[in-house]
């Protein structure tokens, strides 16, 4: 297939990976005959899983390519975790918060837990598994923490402890600005990083001599990341594991790198994910076990194949 | 022409002088060595002239100083050493090609113009077959042909080439002699290596630099005749043998007796000469 072909179908598929949700969530709100209060409800639900499906695709994909290492995503770099200590932080320590004030919070708390793995990472080797045992090491403490305080935080505010895998279940409208910012930001991160990130996969030498500097670019690719990623946790909570798997179906699917395509086809893969995740969880399996966090679905199908990937990257090694 | 005026490097991280008061002319048009033991800054001089590191001191390209023009720099200079390899990224080597035409591609998206110039480079360079393999998917030799082939898919007029013979086999070692003599009517090639036989079949032009310091620069036919400076650099015998227009500097190992080297030589060639300014290893 041709470049043009798959540039188009890529974007197509992104669009209707957006378009579609909403649309199906109105026709069954009209043939079930629910209320219009339901249907707000379950729109702006459907706004949030399919948004925050591209935002943790996005921000999956760039953090893979800025650190040329493919077993990391917010989640197992401690992004997440990071963020969510911060948000429990803010909820214990201030009496009336705004959603502004957590989200920034967030992003000062995710980045910050970015800065301790990537320190620690390249303090050991800087290689691919020393970015996963670090970043294990920060979840671990920042998690840790956050159950800590969830003791505290959950008698103030309910919700707080759905926040730990990650839920859609008190989707408002007020969290829309805060949605809308962050699918800003790694949309303007596409268009300004995506060429870069592509030449640095291929080593920093490399990209320097084309005219890439790969500190800055490094450095501006981590924070769009980091802060877009953190920005759905302070909203949602820690959906873990959509980053890392939805670049890696993109590439096998495109059979390519190239970040110019990756990142779309992530983002709809990711929306799609996560917006089928949330409607199975809150339609079937409400039926029978209760609703569970779209979040622990999403880890418990990651998880297995962060597993594989490990697995194939040491038997990469030892062959 | 690439000329450095007394360009020194300091390692700030362990405060090592890893070049000092360097002043070289590369001639244009010409195939370029840089020899010179491990340590002795083949790197850092080629890194320089790439201004990739930070130097004191003037780097002048086509008489202008290096860094006054470092954007144009970035699309007429290629520096090439190796490429990172991440299998589970999956980048293959049509990735490599087009993401190394970024300074010269136009756009968001690959260009018609960026893809037929990454076919005609892969096929000069027998890629073509190879271009939807995963790097990982490649020998040592053939990683180092898609090395030289991101180095010239931007057209570049300099390149800078860091032990572009590593891993090759004997056969590739001779087809990419014969490539960069070709290729060097149009492009100034500066190369560094660690072996004396590729080094004088391929290059016109020697600078031989011994713990940061130039120690020798000139032609071929100079560094021929005084293989000594090649003995206190690198403590190990060189002698140079002619075979007709072929000119070899050969290590010697002070096993190898020099008469029986000249004798075999005899034998099969007529025309063969020796030249050697050091005799340390010779009886």
């Amino acid at each position: 297939m041709s470049n043009k072909w798959k540039i188009i179908l890529v974007f197509l598929f992104l669009i209707a990976s957006i378009i579609l949700p909403l649309l199906y969530t109105r026709i069954i709100t009209l043939t079930e005959g629910l209320p219009e209060k339901i249907f707000t409800y379950r729109f702006h639900r459907a706004i949030y899983t399919v948004l925050a499906g591209v935002v943790l695709a996005a921000s999956g994909c760039i953090l893979q390519a800025t650190l040329r290492n493919p077993l990391v995503d917010h989640y197992v770099l401690g992004t997440g975790s990071g963020a969510l200590f911060a948000v429990y932080t803010t909820l214990l320590l201030l009496e009336h918060v705004t959603l502004w004030v957590i989200s920034l919070a967030a992003a000062i708390g995710g980045l910050s837990a970015l800065a301790i793995t990537v320190l620690i990472a390249e303090s050991i080797s800087g290689g691919d598994v020393a970015y996963v045992l670090s970043g294990i090491g920060v979840t671990s403490l920042f998690s840790g923490l956050s159950v800590l305080l969830l003791y505290y935080v959950a008698s103030k505010y309910g919700y707080a402890s759905l926040m730990l895998t990650g839920t859609f279940i008190h989707s408002r409208p007020e969290n829309l600005p805060y949605i809308l910012l962050a699918v800003i930001l790694v949309l303007v991160g596409y268009v300004l990083l995506a060429k870069r990130l592509n030449v640095i996969m291929l080593g920093d030498d490399h990209a320097a001599q084309l005219g890439v500097n790969p500190n800055l670019t490094r450095l501006s690719a981590s924070i769009i990341a980091g802060v877009s990623a953190s920005i759905i946790v302070s909203q949602f909570g820690v959906i873990g594991f959509l980053g890392l798997v939805t670049p890696h179906i993109a590439r096998f699917i495109l059979k390519t790198s190239d970040n110019r395509l990756v990142v779309p086809l992530a983002m709809a893969l990711g929306s799609t994910l996560l917006f089928t995740t949330d409607t199975l969880s809150r339609s079937i399996m409400t039926k029978i076990i209760g609703e569970v966090p779209a979040g622990a679905v999403i880890s418990a199908i990651g998880a297995p194949f962060f597993l594989i990937l490990l697995i194939r990257r040491f038997r990469g090694v030892i062959s | 022409m690439i000329s450095a005026r007394n360009v020194t490097v300091t390692y700030r991280r362990n405060n090592i002088v890893a070049l000092r008061d360097v002043n070289i002319e590369v001639p244009s048009e010409t195939v370029t060595c840089i020899l010179g033991p491990n340590a002795s800054g083949k790197t850092t001089l080629l890194k320089t002239i790439a201004q990739l590191l930070n130097y004191s001191g003037v780097v002048e390209i086509n008489g202008r100083d290096a860094k006054s023009i470092i954007r144009e720099l970035r699309r007429i200079l290629s520096y090439s050493s190796t490429i990172e390899e991440q299998d589970l990224l999956g980048v293959t080597v049509l990735d490599v090609l087009v993401y190394s035409r970024y300074p010269v591609s136009r756009g968001f998206f690959t260009s018609e113009d960026d893809i037929k110039r990454v076919y005609e480079i892969a096929e000069k360079l027998g890629l073509k077959g190879l271009l939807s393999r995963r790097l990982s998917e490649l020998s040592a030799g053939e990683l180092q042909r898609v090395v030289l082939a991101a180095a010239l898919v931007k057209d570049p007029r300099i390149l800078l080439l860091d032990e572009p013979d590593s891993h090759l086999d004997v056969y590739s070692k001779i087809w990419l002699s014969n490539f960069l003599r070709e290729i060097s009517s149009q492009v100034t090639i500066v190369l560094s290596t660690h072996d004396p036989i590729f080094a004088s079949i391929t290059c016109d032009y020697f600078i031989v630099l011994s713990r940061g310091e130039v120690v020798f620069t000139g032609s071929r036919g100079e560094l021929l005749k005084n293989t000594g400076i090649l003995e206190s650099v690198y403590n190990v015998s060189f002698t140079s043998i002619s075979l007709g227009e072929l000119h070899i500097l050969l290590p010697l190992n002070q096993s190898i007796h020099r008469d029986k080297l000249v004798k075999l030589g005899e034998q099969s060639h007529r025309d063969i000469s020796y030249n050697s300014s050091n005799t340390r290893g010779d009886h």
